[in-house]
């Protein structure tokens, strides 16, 4: 077992740090108790003071375009149908090719807020909110195909087998939540992204920092519920049952029987615990309202969103929302008609999107909640098949909010096509250094020692983006 | 700084060594030789020590360890302890009550090894110790990446390792056919499937236009990197982008390994009927035809057009059949070599100087020279290279591999890295002197399983605490280590307790009956088709399909890997979702209803024997009828599920 999850090394040196009255408890739950202690979820102190606890990762699968959303380009405009004027270089890409023209865009762009952000009129709630975002302008990553890119968004890596962002702050900085999974996938119904499971899981680091998927449907988490025929008060003695059966065979001091007996606790207690988190009906009508739920358009995401706010309040410490899934009409991939997929997708997202900042903002947790916006790449400046746009690597938009970044700002640029990030380029490691580092925790020590390397989420070094902080 | 180093980085791949320079064959310093894993074996002599414990040269070796910390083994386990031990490390199964009975009554001198011979000798042993090397070599039925497309015929290589392992094939051999079976003999349907090995790994296939360089640098990556960790023990993959940081492997030696692919490329040869072929044909014909029309009208087309044009042709890519049945092989194509070029930071665009063949430098002497990259049978030659005694390295990797498995922790703890930032041996002369032993024996596996498993080492009870201060991770062997079964130990177990295992081997794998909303999230659905004949579904779990983007969360959560990197070692992670997973899981609850159907006369009795091995002990025993002592109909169900999540039943001693 790697160091940094290994029991201590004997219960007595644990209890001589411990100072609370534990006489009345049996050997075997107070076992359990260190077990709950000293498991490789229990919640970690970061590395320095955090900014933030909780991250929420609102991926926009496809890729939404950039030219559509937070990144104005007049030129665009005055191009349109023209071939790609040389001087802006070259790029590659999946579809577009030499003969590929200019594609204007049709959204306007307004400013809003203090801060003046120009905001497309695609996304008007966001743009009531944009005081709050920070617009990472000059985003930019290795890959121009999905999977291999949202790996890389996901993980750091442009081949999967690597453990995703959710895994290892969860391994960094353990669960909050002794009834709640400490990392969530919420996939879209509509089916998943290119990337698949893969995107999301724990790849080498151990099989306790892995996603619990939370899906829509009946069964929003598998194994949850009783099986059929089976009442409360039969699996209360059974579990009861199982740990009388495990502690008669128990000999001494026995951190991994402890462990398993407290990992049943927790099951029982998520087992009751975690179907309230789904009920959103004890909301307020206004909250309700807010998110969009009970709308045909934003019921779905809108929930999702709400849900991955209740889940922050229970200290849950990453949460991935995912908007897009199942072929590229569901997601933002939108090689045939831009404006008919980004309409669509902007009417499912946009309200809920705006409504989580504003409900954590009000409810003071946008301090220490980062919320993450995007996708793992935006889309070409030329047309493909005539009105949609190809995937693009080279530069796009994404946004942080909370958790200790500064509010109503735009860092970084594009060149005057949104072709290529020319001022500040941010690449996904980049941002995945500064999320760790808000997080409390060194990109360097967030370590794991696999197959002779010290893996790190940014694998070599990620620039911190120091000018964004609060 | 670093940021420095990285702008001297990117410098460095612009202003790019001509690409037609052969790359510098690397200097090794003497300290970088001097690493314990690069020099040759010893020569060892097991120690002279003399004590009725040692019952095999490895007693002598941990003994002279134990004594030397101050420290005893632990008596030797009783008898129902190891044949439930003995039965789970060769088959991956428990032990029958039958078998129990007759073991713990057999009298007769020499009953322990019998049975050890008994178990190595079932078909079981194949399947189990397969699964070890499926692990090692990344072993999947599907793409990953985006399709994730299914690889109808992998089955025929995995049941290859199953027969290698059957047949105690020598492990020179073993690899020599996977590296190089197509080169050895290409006209031997079993060395075709062998070859397959060089196409295990991930494969990326996307839509739209694809640089084809890119896609054969990541073929070319996988097929080098696995050699690495599955037969050196060496870290080659950390080599691909710039010289290895710790240990002394070149950049130039990663791609030299590389080398030796350079002409390697798919080869699916054909072992349908000529019926199904012509049925396959039929189907694709039109699909084909319209592919052509639509190709060709796509280089005349309007944008607008063009977008239509793909979105049929997507379309029509989701109708094509699987292939007919195929052997999934390797070949050499010379003329469709490709050139192998040091690449600045691992990508493609970045050539660098060239390369030819040659192994990693810092094993050979100085300045031996590069073979061409036209040199015929080049894998052929790798594998010579290898399996040569003379290499340090692969008998050790394996020694260490199956010491591993057996006791729970590996001589080198880092199995698939024996480099400088892998764990140093905790009996160095131990390993050296059983891997001499092993290409003494003729590189044979069932040898040294017989040898360490009869050993006293290996008999100690689990349950001794006497060397927990001084050795607190029981480096020292100073009692058995209890381990918790693997994910699919756990599964074939509640099937073969539950009277519903089918023990049937081999042949194309299964996909069972799976939560919709699994399906739902693959990106191809339609791939995952569940297999008709419901007795298949209760097949052992290694001949269930491996999917890449769908592992079974079952395996998922008891720590089963994800088959797209080595995995050398499987971590025993105890977690709530395991808890929920087998309390409320569809497949345990189940198999709970069959095995409660299977207690007819003393259910506590019956139901201990079949799930632990062992009669219930007083306390459980009390529990239990406790427990069944309620007119619930629903509690002898519950109860039977509750053996399945007791620690008794999860684990061994």
């Amino acid at each position: 077992m790697p160091e940094h999850i290994r029991y201590a090394r004997n219960r007595r040196e644990f209890l001589t740090q411990c100072f609370c009255g534990f006489g009345a408890m049996s050997f075997a739950s107070l076992q359990a108790q260190d077990a709950k202690r000293l498991s490789p979820l229990a919640a970690k102190a970061p590395h320095f003071p955090a900014k933030a606890k909780s991250i929420i990762f609102l991926f926009q699968a496809g890729g939404p375009s950039h030219l559509e959303t937070f990144d104005p380009k007049p030129l665009l405009n005055q191009l349109h149908g023209q071939k790609r004027p040389a001087t802006f270089g070259n790029v590659e890409y999946q579809n577009v090719n030499q003969n590929s023209r200019i594609l204007g865009t049709k959204r306007t762009f307004a400013k809003y807020g203090k801060s003046g952000i120009e905001v497309s009129d695609l996304l008007p709630h966001q743009a009531k909110v944009v005081d709050d975002l920070c617009i990472l302008r000059s985003m930019h990553g290795d890959m121009v195909v999905h999977s291999a890119a949202q790996y890389q968004m996901m993980s750091g890596r442009v081949i999967p087998g690597f453990p995703a962002m959710g895994s290892w702050f969860t391994y960094g900085l353990g669960s909050e939540s002794d009834s709640l999974p400490a990392y969530v996938v919420m996939p879209d119904p509509n089916g998943t992204p290119e990337a698949g499971q893969p995107m999301y899981t724990n790849g080498f680091l151990p099989a306790v920092y892995q996603p619990a998927m939370f899906r829509a449907g009946k069964r929003p988490v598998l194994n949850l519920e009783l099986p059929k025929g089976i009442t409360m008060e039969r699996r209360r003695k059974t579990v009861d049952f199982i740990r009388q059966l495990n502690e008669a065979n128990m000999l001494g001091e026995d951190p991994e029987f402890a462990a398993r007996i407290s990992a049943y606790d927790t099951a029982f207690k998520m087992q009751t615990e975690a179907p309230e988190i789904f009920d959103v009906s004890s909301e307020p009508q206004e909250t309700l309202d807010l998110y969009g739920v009970g709308k045909p358009l934003t019921d779905d995401y809108g929930r999702r969103c709400l849900l991955a706010r209740r889940l922050v309040e229970k200290g849950v410490r990453f949460i991935c929302v995912v908007a897009g899934g199942g072929g590229a009409e569901t997601e933002w991939d939108a090689h045939s008609d831009i404006e008919k997929n980004h309409l669509r997708m902007a009417s499912l997202t946009d309200q809920p999107t705006a409504a989580l900042i504003q409900d954590l903002k009000r409810r003071g947790l946008l301090d220490s909640t980062i919320v993450l916006w995007g996708g793992e790449f935006g889309r070409s400046p030329e047309s493909e098949r005539g009105t949609g746009r190809d995937h693009h690597n080279t530069g796009f938009s994404m946004w942080v909010a909370g958790g200790g970044f500064k509010g109503g700002m735009t860092y970084g640029a594009t060149d005057d096509i949104g072709l290529k990030a020319t001022v500040d380029p941010v690449h996904f490691r980049d941002l995945h250094a500064t999320l760790i580092h808000q997080m409390g925790l060194d990109q360097d020590r967030l370590s794991y020692l696999h197959q002779g390397r010290r893996e790190r989420l940014t694998e070599v070094h990620g620039r911190l983006i120091k000018e964004i902080l609060a | 700084m670093r940021r420095i180093l990285a702008l001297v980085g990117v410098v460095a791949a612009i202003a790019a060594p001509n690409i037609n320079e052969v790359a510098p064959l690397g200097k090794y310093t003497p300290v970088e030789r001097r690493h314990w894993a690069f020099q040759p074996r010893k020569q060892v002599v097991p120690p002279t020590l003399k004590d009725p414990w040692i019952k095999n040269p490895v007693d002598a070796f941990i003994l002279e360890g134990l004594q030397k910390a101050g420290l005893k083994p632990a008596a030797e386990a009783d008898r129902t302890t190891l044949i439930r031990r003995v039965t789970y490390d060769l088959h991956g199964l428990p032990p029958t009550p039958e078998e129990i009975t007759a073991f713990v009554n057999d009298k007769a001198p020499r009953a322990y090894e019998r049975l050890v011979d008994r178990l190595l000798a079932s078909p079981r042993y194949g399947e189990q110790w397969a699964r070890h090397w499926l692990d090692v070599v990344r072993f999947a039925e599907s793409d990953g990446y985006e399709y994730d497309t299914h690889r109808p015929d992998a089955f025929r290589y995995r049941d290859y390792v199953i027969a290698s392992f059957n047949a105690d094939k020598p492990y020179d051999q073993f690899l020599k056919e996977q590296l190089a079976g197509d080169e050895i003999d290409p006209k031997n349907d079993t060395l075709l499937v062998a070859s397959g090995f060089n196409r295990l790994g991930p494969l990326r296939k996307n839509a739209g236009n694809q640089d084809v360089a890119s896609s054969r640098t990541e073929v070319l990556t996988e097929m080098a990197n696995i050699v690495g960790a599955s037969m050196l023990g060496m870290t080659m993959g950390c080599a691909r982008c710039h010289d290895h940081k710790f240990d002394p492997i070149r950049q130039s030696d990663y791609y030299r390994l590389q080398g030796y692919f350079a002409q390697t490329h798919a080869n699916d040869i054909v072992v349908a009927s000529p019926e199904e072929q012509a049925r396959y044909k039929e189907t694709m014909a039109p699909l084909e035809a319209e592919m052509r029309k639509l190709r060709f009208a796509m280089r005349r087309a309007s944008e607008e057009e063009k977008g239509k044009i793909l979105t049929r042709l997507e379309e029509i890519d989701e109708k094509i059949p699987s292939p007919p049945a195929a052997m999934y092989a390797v070949k050499n194509e010379p003329k469709e070599m490709t050139p192998i070029h040091l690449l600045a930071a691992g990508d493609y665009r970045n050539k660098g100087a060239k390369v030819g063949m040659r192994p990693p430098g810092v094993l050979l002497p100085e300045e031996t020279p590069e073979l061409p990259l036209e040199t015929e049978k080049p894998r052929q030659r790798l594998a010579e290279w290898i399996t040569d005694p003379a290499n340090p390295l692969p008998s050790r990797v394996m020694v260490n591999r199956i010491w591993g498995y057996h006791f729970g922790r590996a001589i080198v703890g880092t199995p698939n890295d024996f480099g400088k930032m892998g764990l140093k041996p905790s009996h160095p002369e131990l390993l050296d002197w059983l891997a001499n032993e092993y290409i003494k024996g003729g590189w044979q596996m069932k040898p040294l399983h017989r040898m360490l498993m009869t050993s006293s080492t290996y008999r100690q009870s689990s349950r001794s605490t006497v060397g927990a201060e001084k050795d607190p991770e029981n480096k020292l062997l100073w009692k058995m280590n209890r381990r918790r079964l693997a994910a699919e130990e756990i599964r074939d177990t509640m099937l073969a307790v539950s009277g519903r295992l089918n023990p049937k081997a081999g042949g194309p794998s299964v996909m069972i009956k799976i939560d919709e909303e699994l399906i739902k999230d693959l990106k191809r659905p339609q791939y995952w088709v569940t297999t008709r004949d419901r007795s298949e579904h209760d097949r052992r779990t290694i001949y269930l399909i491996y999917k890449r983007n769908l592992i079974m969360p079952f395996n998922q959560v008891f720590d089963a890997p994800d088959t797209l990197l080595s995995c050398a070692r499987r971590d025993q992670s105890t977690h709530a979702p395991q808890a929920l997973e087998l309390l409320n899981g569809t497949l345990s609850n189940d198999l709970a209803v069959a095995f409660s159907k299977r207690l007819t006369g003393d259910k506590v009795k019956q139901a201990f024997r079949l799930a632990t091995g062992r009669a219930p002990n007083p306390k459980e025993r009390l529990l239990s009828k406790k427990y069944l002592d309620d007119p619930d109909p629903t509690a002898v169900t519950e109860f039977a599920l509750s053996l399945f999540n007791s620690n008794a039943f999860l684990y061994v001693d």
